[in-house]
């Protein structure tokens, strides 16, 4: 059985469409990321899928179990971190988690026994009694996440964790991404980071504008672009003027501009880097940096959509 | 699922507690009013009573007497005077105003002017020599020359309103003589001498009912007395703290009511509506919370005002109806007011606007307690407001109402709570669904 099936999620608020006609698999025990633009619809639907959010069409099946006809049976077997950092803030740490666990039905030596288990995941024991208010961005994302965890949810929805947070912290949270995968837990991830879809995926699904757009595993995905190198050239020229010029150069699959460089995608990026030079030198245009990277996520979104995703 | 509601609701009254703005806008404030006028009327706690200087008054009563009023046996009071003028010393003399004015005589018009002029007396009186032949003369006017520091206003004040009560009275007995002498046969005395006696009785215990009339304070708390705590300064502090409690305990229902808009700006309510516990059981924690908060500060108001200033609130069933008036109001009209507001950016036009004009409205009574029409103003346009109901409430225990008002008062609380709280609750619900 399949941890969340979600067949064709509809959501509008008022004339715009949010999430149009999204469906997707997860599987038990697997990370899945939901990767897109700010704006793609990710968070829509991930709060459709926490029933907060009331689909006007389509449904969607959390273990068996439909986020519109049984929300409640849905909530308890879910844990949510949501993108904000919905704690408070005049509480500690300690009094958060102890509040959140009896929302989620723990209490006595249960709840105090958990609580000591999800501070030392998070790594936070030592500042249990600290003041949420008074942590850091990194330690408030930490207790943010280790609210959802309290009562050992099967899946966990992770909606933009790392928004806003230093790299250390960040580091500490991916890391504790796949450590919960280890634990047997399906995690939702939504990102418009592709490096982290790319590092903590088993499957990703791209979405943008409310639609999905390609779903599939990172090998999987990066075959629609065929495999693709990009190659991204720094030079004395504006890149705009040069992409209608070196459009005909042979190995040249697709040349665009984006932020004043030339980005180019190329079946092999070290056989067309000559005649790049090639090119430059008979047009008296400087190269001052160059960058070849193999085919990734970035490339099948600029393949699907004509547009960076950081656009 | 009760637990929950009791979890979510004691966590906001941590919370609310622990938030030093909302104690000081919930105990210190109300607290710190009260304090300031205990403070600035604490010479009255010490004396327990309004302690007026006496008035120094100097008489030079030059009056030779007239033709009729020579034999005064007779005067009500055990007066004695041979004179118009004598009987005016000797009432000013009398033990009855002996707190209020010292009275000295002097032989000379000049020299009681003098005394004044030097400070040495603060009023002086000077009857002429034919006031007593002015009196008793049908056509005469008889006057008396009242002579003061023009940088006093109160003690010649007290001073002028003995006299001019003494001289309504002389007038009503001139008119009865001078009618009675052209009416009647002239000679007939005795029934004259009669009517005279009984104009000067009546005239002499007005005066001696001066004193008393002068120094009452006008009180509605007429249960005080009785309570042997009626003191001035609790004259002026309870009313004062009680309107404190009423108005800051309708902030902090507000105040508290704004936690569920600030925590859904917060993102921490929809969180709570992705965990398995339902949403009426979220927002019904919600509403418990603002009624534990405003509960926790009325009854530590009650009892810190007690304690500190040492207030007699009223009978303790009237004044638990009175607390929980003032619960239901406040919190729902705290519900109430939120549920109109989409963001806490909205709340300024709420606690500054809506409350404070309300509240205000609602206290007429205890700001203007005395004040010409207050009371009017109280019975009428107050009572538009919850705070107004609330404060009659207030007022009920402290008077000991009879229990019928009492109950009528709660009932109307009852009423304009379930009206807040069904608006308030239909309208959150409505926004969460």
């Amino acid at each position: 059985m399949n941890a969340i099936e979600v067949n064709n999620l509809h959501k509008s608020f008022g004339e715009i469409k949010a999430v149009e006609g999204v469906s997707f698999q997860v599987q038990q025990g697997e990370i899945f990321s939901l990767l897109g633009p700010n704006g793609a619809g990710k968070t829509t639907t991930i709060s459709m899928l926490s029933t907060l959010l009331r689909p006007d069409q389509g449904d969607a099946l959390i273990l068996g179990h439909s986020i519109t006809s049984h929300p409640m049976r849905v909530k308890a077997l879910l844990g949510v971190v949501p993108q904000e950092i919905a704690l408070y803030e005049d509480l500690t740490a300690h009094e958060n988690l102890k509040f959140w666990g009896k929302m989620y039905g723990l209490r006595g030596a249960a709840l105090n026994s958990r609580i000591a288990e999800v501070l030392d995941i998070i790594g936070l024991n030592e500042r249990a009694g600290g003041q949420v208010g008074k942590f850091s961005g990194g330690m408030k994302r930490r207790v943010n996440i280790g609210v959802a965890l309290l009562h050992k949810p099967k899946i966990i929805y992770m909606d933009e964790p790392t928004v806003g947070i230093d790299p250390q912290s960040r580091r500490n949270i991916l890391d504790s991404v796949v450590a919960l995968k280890d634990q047997g837990m399906t995690v939702l991830y939504t990102t418009h980071y592709m490096e982290e879809a790319q590092e903590l995926s088993d499957h990703i699904a791209i979405m943008d504008h409310g639609k999905l757009i390609a779903c599939g595993s990172h090998a999987e995905l990066v075959k629609i672009v065929g495999e693709l190198d990009r190659i991204r050239l720094t030079t004395s020229a504006e890149g705009a003027s040069l992409v209608e010029r070196w459009q005909s150069i042979p190995g040249v699959a697709h040349i665009f501009a984006e932020d004043g460089v030339l980005a180019i995608l190329t079946p092999d990026g070290n056989q067309l880097l000559p005649h790049l030079f090639d090119a430059a030198l008979s047009q008296e245009v400087r190269i001052t940096s160059v960058d070849i990277q193999s085919p990734d996520l970035e490339s099948v979104f600029l393949h699907l959509t004509g547009r960076a995703l950081r656009d | 699922m009760i637990l929950r509601l009791f979890d979510i609701a004691i966590k906001d009254l941590t919370r609310s507690f622990r938030s030093l703005t909302g104690v000081i806008f919930m105990l210190v404030i109300p607290l710190l009013v009260t304090g300031m006028f205990y403070l600035l009327f604490g010479n009255i706690a010490q004396s327990g009573d309004f302690d007026l200087p006496r008035t120094s008054v100097v008489v030079a009563n030059l009056d030779r007497g007239g033709t009729r009023l020579r034999s005064n046996a007779r005067i009500p009071g055990g007066l004695r005077a041979d004179t118009l003028g004598g009987l005016v010393v000797e009432v000013l003399k009398s033990e009855d105003l002996a707190d209020l004015i010292t009275v000295s005589e002097v032989a000379e018009a000049a020299s009681a002017y003098r005394q004044v002029d030097e400070r040495q007396a603060q009023v002086a009186i000077i009857i002429p020599a034919d006031f007593s032949r002015q009196f008793a003369d049908l056509y005469g006017q008889a006057q008396i020359e009242f002579y003061q520091d023009p940088t006093l206003t109160i003690s010649p004040g007290i001073v002028r309103s003995i006299l001019n009560q003494f001289m309504d009275g002389m007038s009503g007995v001139k008119i009865a003589v001078d009618v009675a002498m052209d009416q009647m046969d002239s000679t007939d005395f005795p029934l004259i001498e009669t009517i005279v006696q009984e104009y000067l009785a009546t005239s002499i215990t007005q005066v001696e009912d001066l004193s008393g009339e002068l120094l009452v304070v006008q009180s509605p708390r007429k249960d005080l007395a009785a309570q042997g705590s009626a003191s001035p300064l609790m004259r002026i502090i309870t009313p004062i703290m009680g309107g404190m409690m009423v108005f800051y305990a309708f902030y902090t229902g507000a105040a508290t009511a704004e936690s569920i808009v600030r925590e859904d700006q917060e993102r921490t309510l929809p969180r709570l509506f992705t965990t398995p516990t339902p949403q009426a059981v979220v927002l019904g924690g919600k509403f418990l919370s603002v009624f534990l908060t405003v509960l926790v500060q009325v009854s530590v108001l009650l009892v810190a005002g007690r304690i500190i200033f040492g207030i007699y609130w009223g009978q303790p069933l009237p004044v638990a109806i009175f607390a929980l008036e003032v619960v239901l109001c406040a919190a729902s009209f705290g519900i109430f007011v939120n549920s109109l507001i989409k963001d806490t950016r909205q709340s300024g036009v709420i606690f500054g606007g809506v409350l404070t004009i309300t509240g205000m409205v609602g206290m007429i009574r205890i700001f203007a307690l005395n004040a010409p029409g207050a009371a009017i103003l109280g019975n009428t346009v107050s009572l538009l407001t919850p705070q107004g109901w609330a404060v009659r409430g207030f007022l009920h225990a402290l008077n000991s109402d009879a229990l019928t008002a009492v109950l009528v008062t709660a009932l109307v609380c009852c009423t304009w709570s379930t009206l807040f709280m069904g608006l308030g609750v239909w309208r959150f619900s409505r926004r969460y669904a």
